[in-house]
């Protein structure tokens, strides 16, 4: 089974806030729409909801129609489970109730009383909230207030599952334990789910897939290797991998920088960046020296980060961002020239 | 000093005991005041005759059934107007809201215009060989203060429907509620404390009413507690005050029992509410689905509140009372009597004289009132506050058989315009001091600090920066006590003497003597002078809210200043 998104655009009034995304998100896939506030991530998902309509295009389900402009297959029917990043709880209902809430639809009038109870229990163990089962939201953290979110969205377990920000609103270290929870949900329920999300570091350590989107157009999808390793557009790099975008002129498989002497060679760089003139290197791809044939720049900021210096160096074609090793002590103002580092296999 | 200021405190508390609590308690001293001695002989006698439980029973009967309508038609008000993609909301807005512009034995005798026994209306259902319909009943007081009080539902569900985030409701479809049943389970659900309030505020009104039934129900002898109090009142008879205390304390009973239970139906349910309104249509319909319910809204509120009122201004340009409306008939015989009229013009000159008495007396209390609350207090502010929200939540007709026997003890205010005005002012001065403290707070000190930093001298400042800050909110609390004492009527119809009749009683009086045409004549003036008063007030507020500031005002919303009064009559009833 696939979802199928093709051609989809929607505009509100004149303002388009998504153009032309077409998509196939295979069976059980993990997908995460990355991008930064208003690239159309958000309208996306709730398209792919039911929430909103699109204004062309369609999306598909195994070849059954979910949305088009003339048709909408209504929310409730669309078999999916949603966690938002407000977690949306009703505050009236304790966090069992929450759980119980999707079986009281007439589809599982057929369960028993019993089986629903086994099930909700089991779920809500399986998130870790059953000893808070008579809790009310406002009694909960934020961090469980998510759970009860995702206890929530699985319970029925739905083909699809859509996440907007669920994260977000919780505090550094939690959204890293989190993340781990919400992988476990993926194995368990084996749902193909669609994430989105404006923290690169979330995307890359979760996704199966990931799609990165600006000015409600997909800029690169691929794996997360595929897209920290070799992005495709400028704003890929500088988006996911932090690049620096050294500009200067191709000749076949050698770079020449355009301020500088210095020349490298390709270590796989995507052709669409090629043709820009661009060779892209993350911060910890370049090295620090006194001399030698490389960039030459000025240290106008350095930060001490523990495992490693992160310093500002300002060189003729604009600031670069270099990740040095401890060891490389250079003082503010000091001139260095830059160089590429060796890949380390 | 420390000394002079215990004096001073001690001193105010005894004034406003002396103003608000003493009249109450005289009350509750002569309901319990018999031939000989003190005793519960008054509620004994009552409880004899049987027209007391028919009273109560009736005011019961009438405060739910036309709480209900009120709740009914306003919610339904509220859900279109904050979650469906009509247009013309604004307009549905404003009809709805007539009912809470014009007072309410003015919406009384419009539909006795409408529904005259030999009226229009009455011959349409003839001829459909419907029964005809008389408003003179209990089904005509429960639908006239229904319509009355459904402005008070809107007003205090239309905002929380609004406030109530989009997500929750997205949650729940996605949990596999349809539309219909997530408006059900989870907006109703959310909206409850909203609405059961709106319902106290109508129950309380309900009870207090009484316009309504002194219009329709004493003609067809029915009686509700607070026409019965009136006629006990004005009656004579060796004990007949001390019955009609007995009966105000028994109305005041069923008022706080009745508001108790409905609040504690609210309370139970928690919510959450975002900040910010959300103004954009939940339910989008089709083209003629959305047509279908526009026109049928408007259709609907321009018959209950616009209809009746072309008809009683029709009516009042005819000849003879109950005719077929003909262009024979055609006269102006009606308003020239009103414009001519000797007990007319002093009605109105008494009105507008209380009004603006009541209205700068309560700015200068009242504000005082806010600013020595806001400046540290002390217990003869706090006990002020709290008195005269008492007052303002009592009856009326309570509170105007509180004054006489209060006041009537002082020489020289029974029996002139002096008692209306100390009645007025007890009644009405906690709206000022809620609209002033609430203009007090909403000038944070960083403003008067900053203003003093920047190098303004305090004269300046209080110019420049605090009135301007202040005006629109004091100012529109101010206009709601004097459109509420221009329209005043039950209290002067207890407390009014032969040469200092009001607006309202001269109306009351047309009524009751049968001049049907000079009351409908002189209700139409009254409606105009209140539109363009309310016209007016739209203008002003207009422009006073580009200069006060007032930022955090959500657009598109009629009727702004009288929500804002809501809230403070909200926080008064609780």
């Amino acid at each position: 089974m696939s979802l199928k998104i093709s051609h989809l655009s929607k505009e509100y009034g004149k303002t388009a806030a998504l153009s032309d995304v077409s998509l196939e998100i295979g069976d059980g896939e993990f997908l995460c729409i990355l991008g930064p506030s208003g690239c159309g991530k958000t309208t996306l998902l709730r398209l792919v909801g039911g929430f909103e309509h699109p204004s062309g295009g369609s999306i598909l389900l195994n070849g059954a129609l979910y949305s088009s402009p003339d048709y909408s297959l209504p929310v409730e029917r669309r078999n999916l489970g949603m966690v938002f990043q407000s977690f949306a709880l009703w505050p009236n209902m304790t966090v069992r109730q929450h759980a119980e809430f999707p079986l009281l639809r007439r589809k599982y009038a057929p369960m028993d009383a019993a089986e629903k109870r086994r099930l909700v229990d089991r779920t809500l163990s399986g998130v870790g909230l059953l000893a808070l089962s008579d809790r009310y939201p406002d009694e909960l953290s934020g961090g469980q207030k998510q759970r009860v979110a995702l206890a929530r969205a699985i319970i029925t377990k739905p083909k699809i599952l859509l996440m907007d920000e669920p994260l977000s609103a919780l505090d550094a270290e939690l959204k890293i334990s989190m993340r781990k929870e919400i992988q476990d949900i993926h194995r368990m329920t084996r749902a193909t789910i669609l994430y989105v999300t404006h923290d690169q570091s979330e995307a890359l350590a979760m996704a199966d897939r990931m799609m990165i989107m600006k000015d409600g157009k997909v800029e690169q999808a691929g794996t997360p290797q595929e897209i920290f390793l070799h992005p495709k557009t400028p704003f890929a790099a500088t988006f996911v991998g932090k690049y620096n975008l050294i500009r200067g002129t191709w000749e076949r498989d050698t770079f020449y920088e355009e301020n500088s002497l210095a020349c490298w060679k390709d270590r796989g760089i995507r052709p669409e960046l090629k043709k820009l003139g661009i060779f892209p290197l993350r911060p910890d791809q370049l090295a620090i020296a006194k001399k030698g044939n490389g960039i030459p720049g000025k240290i106008i900021n350095r930060q001490y980060c523990g495992r490693e210096i992160h310093y500002s160096v300002e060189s003729s074609g604009g600031l670069i961002t270099v990740y040095a090793p401890l060891n490389q002590n250079y003082a503010l103002d000091e001139t260095v020239v830059l160089t590429e580092r060796e890949e380390t296999v | 000093m420390k000394k002079r200021n215990w004096f001073f405190q001690a001193a105010g508390c005894a004034a406003v005991a002396f103003v608000f609590l003493l009249p109450l308690f005289r009350l509750a001293l002569m309901s319990v005041t018999q031939t000989a001695g003190y005793g519960f002989g008054n509620y004994a006698e009552l409880f004899r005759e049987p027209r007391t439980l028919r009273a109560i029973g009736n005011t019961v009967a009438v405060a739910l059934a036309s709480t209900a309508l009120s709740a009914v038609l306003g919610v339904l008000l509220a859900f279109l107007v904050a979650y469906l993609n009509i247009k013309r909301k604004r307009l549905l807005e404003l009809l709805a809201l007539a009912p809470f512009i014009l007072p309410s034995y003015v919406v009384t005798i419009s539909w006795t215009s409408l529904l005259e026994q030999n009226g229009g209306a009455n011959r349409l259902l003839q001829l459909l060989h419907l029964p005809a319909v008389s408003l003179y009943s209990l089904g005509g007081i429960i639908f006239v203060l229904g319509l009355c009080n459904v402005p008070l539902v809107y007003l205090t569900t239309v905002d929380t429907l609004r406030k109530i985030p989009r997500e929750l409701e997205w949650a729940a479809r996605a949990s596999g509620c349809g539309r219909w049943e997530t408006l059900w389970r989870i907006d109703l659900v959310q909206a409850r404390p909203a609405i059961a309030g709106g319902c106290v505020l109508a129950f309380l009104a309900c009870i207090d009413n009484f316009a309504v039934p002194a219009f329709l129900g004493i003609p067809a002898s029915i009686p509700v507690l607070s026409t019965y109090i009136y006629e006990k009142a004005i009656g004579f008879g060796p004990d007949s005050f001390s019955l009609a205390a007995a009966l105000s304390v028994l109305l005041s009973v069923v008022a706080v029992s009745g508001s108790a239970a409905m609040s504690a139906f609210a309370r139970k349910t928690k919510r959450s509410e975002s900040i910010r309104p959300d103004f954009s249509a939940r339910i989008v319909l089709g083209r003629g689905a959305r047509r279908a319910v526009e026109w049928t809204g408007l259709a609907v509120f321009a018959v209950l509140d616009l209809v009746p009122l072309v008809t009683m201004t029709a009516a009042s340009f005819q000849d003879l009372y109950g005719r077929r409306f003909s262009a024979a008939n055609l006269t102006l015989r009606n308003y020239e009597f009103v414009f001519t009229s000797d007990g007319v013009i002093r009605a109105v000159g008494n009105s507008l004289f209380l009004a603006l008495i009541t209205c700068a007396a309560c700015i200068v209390a009242g504000t005082a009132a806010a600013y020595g609350k806001s400046h540290g207090g002390g217990a003869h502010i706090r006990l002020l506050e709290s008195c005269a929200s008492l007052t303002y939540a009592i009856p009326g007709i309570v509170l105007a058989l509180a004054m006489i026997f209060h006041w009537s003890m002082i020489p020289g205010i029974y029996g002139s315009l002096r008692i209306l005005v100390v009645a007025y002012i007890t009644r009405y001065l906690i709206v000022q001091i809620k609209g002033s403290s609430a203009a007090m707070l909403s000038v944070h000190p960083a403003l008067e600090e900053a203003a003093r930093v920047s190098g303004s001298g305090k004269a300046r400042m209080w110019q420049r920066i605090l009135i301007p800050l202040l005006f629109r909110q004091t100012i529109s609390s101010s206009l709601l006590i004097f459109v509420s004492s221009l329209t005043e009527m039950t209290l002067s119809s207890i407390l009014a003497a032969a040469g200092t009749k009001t607006i309202g009683l001269t109306i009351f009086d047309f009524q009751q003597s049968g001049d049907y045409n000079l009351a409908y004549a002189f209700s139409v003036v009254i409606v105009v002078l209140i539109l363009c008063g309310y016209g007016l007030v739209q203008c002003v507020g207009g422009a006073g809210r580009k200069k006060g500031g007032a930022a955090q005002r959500s657009p598109g919303e009629a009727g702004s200043y009288r929500s804002e009064t809501l809230k403070k009559m909200e926080e008064t009833a609780s």
